[in-house]
């Protein structure tokens, strides 16, 4: 009876335990697969890393759909853009498109027109804003914080205002058509958001040691030895990331050459423009031009800005963690 | 004294060596040629200084300074191109004034286009923001949807970008699909109406100005300490909470700069419609450039009071918070 009643009882003991034990490796087991859907912290689980991917694919679809459409359009024929049935795939690949734009762009020409610009211009910006930027974190003289507050404003001022005098010193000094209007701000430090280049460069040289220009004066370097041999090699990364952004940005820009060039000097924006007028003497027919959305011109046109976009695109394949990681880089943000 | 610093550039001058200066042999100097001693390596100092700030001050002079000035003469003038050159006549606020009374075009342009501004901005800004809270998060193939966000900077050049809105791309899908164009000419009347429609239809055009946002915000988010969201988290707080009490607020700066360089970033805007009003009545003979220079005027008055709301709120924002902690 005694013993009876103990073993009952050990029993219901063991089992008791036995159950506690399984619930508490069943629910270990639960939370494990919990932990490894939801995360310690519920943003670092699988569940959460699924959302954010299926989010950025939903809006990075949306967000580059001008791009695919671009490129759907430019292989399609005349006939397949009429035809409702086809949306994005085409029927058959057509490269006729390409061909005409090529033409019609004078793609040879106006490249190397566009590409003259954005390189030169890119490495004068390179060099003016370096050395003003250098002067500005790391050089004293009086008028400086005058001077970095002068080149915030700058970044400000709209480029509608100071256009028609520009076009008028231009204009005196015989420079409109010719690449020199943008050569010669690029080189006094006054390029397309040269002001954002100082500021970068300037942030960058800020965050150099001090120790290495005073090791270097004491050694008896001059500030412009020390300028070219010791910091601007430092600064190849800040560099680099001012060269690529400088070269896209005049790449693209589209505002001042439609200002300033005209005729003799075209860049690739401003003959996507001229495309129409290029190709309307090679298509015969051309009905309801005038509208925006018209077949005839559309599959050119498209091809047309898809070939205007393919270098800077090549560009950024290659340099691509340059710009992404470059701000970072750069220290701008602090 | 500041002649001095025409000297350093001599060729073979080196530069002083920092060791040679006064302190050490001043023992035979009297005080005062001491004193002009130092000055002087002073001002050579400082002469190293502009010679570095050189190509900058003469650029800043003839296209920045000179330019905006006389843009601003010419806005009180009435400009004509003669044959000897410019012939100005003063006619005080009188090109002002036509801008606002006479030219039927510029003023309901100019009020559209701000009512598109105040969308796109934080339009601009909420998608740059969350995007980059995403792009933030660690999961595997980062670094390439990264790149695919900042992809718009690369081939966003105005014709182009023109292009693909007059073929109807750069419309959202869903737009179309759930008529939200019907939906919002119901709700709001048709002075909201318009510029609300505006923005709709070139809405992935406007999202792809976001692409330097983006990773100014993602720069952003590693100034904050790791160790504060350990430290809040420990405290019991959810992600939820640790966002709006600690990403948030550390973001206002941020938040602020982005603005100023969307402004910044839209003054180029293909769908601008200043320039090119700007742009025709400069070449028109009864308008001519005094008459287009007080339109360009008008402009940056709007955007700097536009920018000085911006930082105001940027920097009450930024001022709340420090009160709070």
């Amino acid at each position: 009876m005694k013993s009876g009643g103990f073993t009952a009882k050990a029993t219901a003991a063991i089992s008791r335990f036995k159950r506690d034990s399984e619930q508490a490796l069943g629910s270990r087991r639960a939370q494990q697969v919990k932990k490894m859907l939801l995360g310690q912290h519920t943003n670092d689980g699988w569940l959460a890393k699924i959302i954010i991917l299926l989010l950025l694919a939903v809006i990075g679809f949306l967000y580059l759909q001008p791009v695919f459409y671009m490129v759907s359009t430019m292989l399609k024929t005349v006939s397949d853009l009429i035809d409702p049935v086809v949306q994005w795939i085409p029927r058959t690949v057509n490269w006729q498109n390409l061909s005409d734009a090529w033409r019609g762009l004078r793609y040879p020409e106006a490249f190397t027109n566009t590409l003259t610009i954005a390189l030169v211009c890119s490495a004068a910006q390179v060099c003016s804003c370096a050395v003003t930027g250098y002067a500005l974190a790391r050089l004293k003289f009086p008028g400086r914080n005058l001077a970095f507050f002068l080149i915030i404003v700058t970044f400000l001022i709209p480029p509608q205002i100071t256009m028609i005098p520009l076009y008028a010193i231009y204009g005196k000094l015989g420079w409109l058509n010719t690449p020199f209007v943008f050569f010669i701000p690029a080189i006094f430090a006054q390029g397309l958001r040269g002001a954002l280049f100082i500021i970068i460069f300037r942030q960058f040289f800020l965050t150099q040691p001090k120790a290495l220009e005073e090791a270097a004066k004491i050694d008896g370097a001059s500030s412009f030895r020390l300028f070219f041999r010791i910091m601007l090699p430092l600064a190849r990364s800040a560099c680099l990331v001012v060269f690529l952004f400088s070269f896209i940005w005049y790449w693209n820009m589209y505002y001042e050459p439609s200002m300033f060039l005209g005729k003799d000097f075209l860049p690739l924006s401003l003959r996507l423009n001229l495309l129409q007028e290029e190709l309307m003497g090679n298509t015969q027919i051309n009905f309801n031009a005038g509208f925006g959305k018209d077949p005839i011109s559309e599959g050119p046109k498209m091809a047309a800005a898809f070939l205007i976009i393919m270098p800077p695109l090549i560009v950024y394949m290659i340099t691509q963690r340059w710009f992404t990681e470059g701000i970072e880089r750069t220290g701008l943000v602090e | 004294m500041n002649t001095d610093s025409g000297h350093i550039v001599e060729p073979g001058g080196s530069m002083h060596p920092a060791g040679t200066l006064p302190a050490g042999d001043s023992n035979g100097m009297d005080d005062k040629q001491r004193r002009r001693r130092y000055r002087m390596y002073r001002w050579r100092d400082y002469g190293v200084g502009y010679l570095f700030m050189l190509p900058w001050i003469i650029g800043f002079a003839v296209l920045v300074a000179f330019p905006v000035g006389w843009s601003l003469f010419n806005s009180f003038n009435k400009v004509r191109i003669t044959p000897e050159g410019f012939k100005f006549d003063w006619v005080g606020l009188d090109n002002y004034k036509r801008a606002f009374v006479e030219d039927n075009v510029y003023s309901i342009q100019l009020i559209t286009y701000f009512q598109e501004m105040l969308l796109m901005i934080p339009l601009i800004l909420i998608f740059s923001f969350f995007v980059s809270l995403l792009l933030n998060q660690k999961f595997p193939g980062r670094t390439v949807v990264r790149a695919v966000f900042f992809l718009p900077v690369i081939f966003a050049t105005g014709q182009v970008l023109t292009e693909l809105f007059v073929q109807g791309a750069g419309k959202l899908p869903f737009i179309e699909q759930y008529n939200l164009e019907g939906l919002v000419r119901e709700n709001v009347g048709p002075r909201i109406a318009e510029p609300v429609l505006a923005v709709l239809s070139k809405a992935v055009i406007i999202l792809w100005y976001s692409g330097v946002q983006i990773l100014i915000f993602i720069a952003g988010f590693q100034t904050i300490p790791k160790t504060i969201y350990e430290a809040v988290r420990i405290d019991g707080a959810t992600p939820w909470e640790s966002f709006w009490k600690i990403t948030l607020p550390a973001m206002v700066p941020f938040i602020g700069l982005n603005a100023v360089f969307t402004i910044v970033d839209l003054f180029t805007f293909p769908f601008n419609p200043v320039m090119d009003h700007v742009r025709a009545n400069m070449f028109k003979p009864a308008t001519g450039y005094g008459y287009a220079s007080a339109l360009a005027w008008i402009y940056f008055a709007i955007i700097i009071a536009l920018l000085a709301v911006v930082l105001w709120i940027t920097y009450r924002a930024a001022k709340g918070r420090r009160a709070m902690q």
